[in-house]
């Protein structure tokens, strides 16, 4: 055996791979029946944009409380996945800590506005060859049901947002035909593949000008390298859904005290009314220049200002609250980012190197 | 930021202005115009005084607290009041950002080492505060004015405060939301 044979073998064994016989080409469906599980797409949900501006002085104006936002970013994503998965119409559906590249179908969002009783939320579906299936802003106030609700677990605010969404989705879904699906998995596949052996796959892709990747063609589906870039993709599949799980704790840990958060929020929001009211009410009824018109000017300022600073304590007493929580979760998910990102410089360039000891390059 | 308030200020009563003093002397300057114009009735007319004393209420209202508790950072300085709103400058890039709401607005600025925050209430009410401090930052001045196009003049006051520390108590708080507020011996984690 020469030292070139024992190495290849060390290195299949390492990353208990399955060594195929001489490749074949292959449709794009064949690829598919043999390396997933049909027509379900698979969605993966990046946690959301905040949508917290730049501009600092802003956030009173837009009612922005930056950490309550970040908060809400990893919280509502979580919420869609929900939804997603009841629907029984999409494979895994995945909330991850950062976009992936080689998803099939991934939703990003963006808080637009959320004040605990409206929502505003933007959603861009984006398959795996770059099509957008829709970019819109989804909208809804918090259900009374869902404030009726005393359980501190899956309170489903906001439910009519996520199920727009759901259904938007769908019907996007339905307007394609399996082919399609076909080669969005196909396509998420090589993605996922040229990443990690650009050698042995870049050439399946084609990037456009528009920034559209097109399937050019498939490996065979006894591939030797595709079957361990399937087993690696599965193996990473699994720390994902460790994350899954940590964002599942994450929520039910803060899900009472979000509650609690939000119901205030709605209190502010009837005060202000309130307040608006007040204003409008008795302030005509006074000579100009009294001490009871200046009394008036004077409160109803006032009263809006002091009801915007409560809700600053409010936001300051919510962090203070959740902030162990958010940090052990946010440490967790590192350390999971940083072994999948290991691994994958260690599988990058252990299959670089079986690529090169099979294909004599 | 051209001068740092941050801290803790008592109110000063050995020194600054008494409403009434103000009042009186207001009173006096509106009797010398008057006289001047060639009234012949001695003293601030009437309708003079009545669009003058809610100037002075206003006045004496919101300068009541004798504590004030002053945060500031890059981007904001807020002047934590008793009893009312806390006066609030906010910037960015080192510009003022007006707060705004349905009912007046409030905008800073800078005049040297003076912090002016002006407040725009509905109906043309506008208060004026300007804040400085001493040279070694032990004591704050504050001038606060209050104008409206209903009064005869602006109707102002000076109070001082002074630097204080805050003795640590026994017990530690801190604010939750689900738990309000919770105290205990030591430091506190939520």
């Amino acid at each position: 055996m020469t030292v070139r044979t024992h190495h290849r073998l060390c290195l299949t064994t390492i990353l208990v791979f399955v060594v195929a016989t001489a490749p074949a080409a292959q449709s794009a469906e064949t690829l598919i029946a043999a390396t997933s599980d049909g027509t379900a797409l698979n969605v993966t949900i990046p946690i959301f944009d905040p949508g917290i501006p730049d501009d600092p002085s802003a956030f009173r104006d837009l009612q922005v409380f930056p950490r309550i936002r970040r908060i809400e970013a990893k919280l509502m994503p979580f919420l869609l996945r929900e939804i997603l998965v009841e629907s029984e119409q999409w494979g895994a559906v995945r909330v991850e800590a950062d976009p992936d590249p080689a998803a099939e179908l991934q939703l990003f969002g963006k808080i637009v506005r959320s004040d605990g009783d409206w929502l505003d939320l933007r959603i861009r579906a984006v398959d795996a060859t770059g099509n957008i299936w829709f970019d819109k802003i989804f909208s809804g106030q918090a259900s009374e049901e869902s404030d009726k609700h005393t359980d501190d677990e899956g309170t489903p605010v906001f439910q009519a947002v996520y199920l727009d969404i759901a259904v938007e989705l769908a019907a996007a879904r339905d307007h394609i035909d399996e082919s399609a699906v076909s080669k969005i998995k196909g396509t998420s596949l090589m993605l996922y593949a040229s990443e990690l052996s650009p050698t042995a796959f870049s050439g399946y892709l084609s990037q456009g000008d528009d920034g559209r990747v097109r399937l050019l063609r498939l490996p065979a589906r006894d591939d030797p390298m595709l079957k361990r870039i399937e087993v690696i993709r599965n193996t990473e599949y699994l720390f994902t859904d460790t994350v899954d799980a940590k964002f599942r704790e994450f929520n039910a840990d803060l899900a009472r005290t979000y509650k609690a958060w939000r119901e205030l929020r709605r209190k502010f929001v009837d005060y202000n009314d309130w307040n608006v009211k007040f204003a409008q009410s008795r302030g005509g009824d006074f000579k100009r220049g009294s001490w009871e018109a200046i009394e008036h000017q004077y409160k109803a300022y006032k009263y809006d200002r002091v009801a915007a600073q409560e809700q600053d304590r409010l936001a300051i007493a919510f962090n203070t609250e959740v902030i162990a929580t958010v940090n052990a979760m946010e440490a967790r998910i590192a350390e999971l980012d940083g072994w999948v990102e290991r691994g994958h410089l260690e599988w990058r360039g252990l299959l670089e190197e079986i690529f090169e000891l099979e294909s004599g390059l | 930021m051209p001068a740092d308030f941050s801290g803790l200020w008592a109110r000063d009563y050995s020194r600054g202005d008494s409403v009434n003093q103000v009042l009186r002397d207001a009173y006096y300057e509106l009797a010398k115009k008057n006289y001047n114009n060639g009234q012949a009735v001695p003293g601030p007319s009437q309708r003079d005084v009545s669009m003058l004393i809610p100037l002075a209420r206003l006045v004496e209202l919101i300068t009541r607290t004798d504590q004030l508790a002053i945060s500031q950072t890059k981007h904001e300085i807020l002047v934590e009041r008793k009893d009312d709103f806390a006066i609030m400058c906010t910037f960015f890039n080192g510009v003022a950002k007006p707060i705004e709401n349905a009912f007046g607005k409030e905008t800073c600025g800078w005049t040297g080492d003076r912090l002016v925050s002006v407040q725009d209430f509905m109906d043309g009410l506008r208060v004026v505060n300007q804040f400085d401090t001493s040279e070694d930052r032990q004591e704050l001045r504050v001038i606060t004015t209050a104008m409206s196009d209903t009064a005869p003049m602006p109707f102002t006051i000076t109070h001082y405060y002074r630097r204080f520390e805050r003795v640590p108590g026994r017990f530690e708080c801190i604010e939750t939301l689900s738990r309000k507020r919770v105290c205990g011996i030591g430091a506190l984690t939520p």
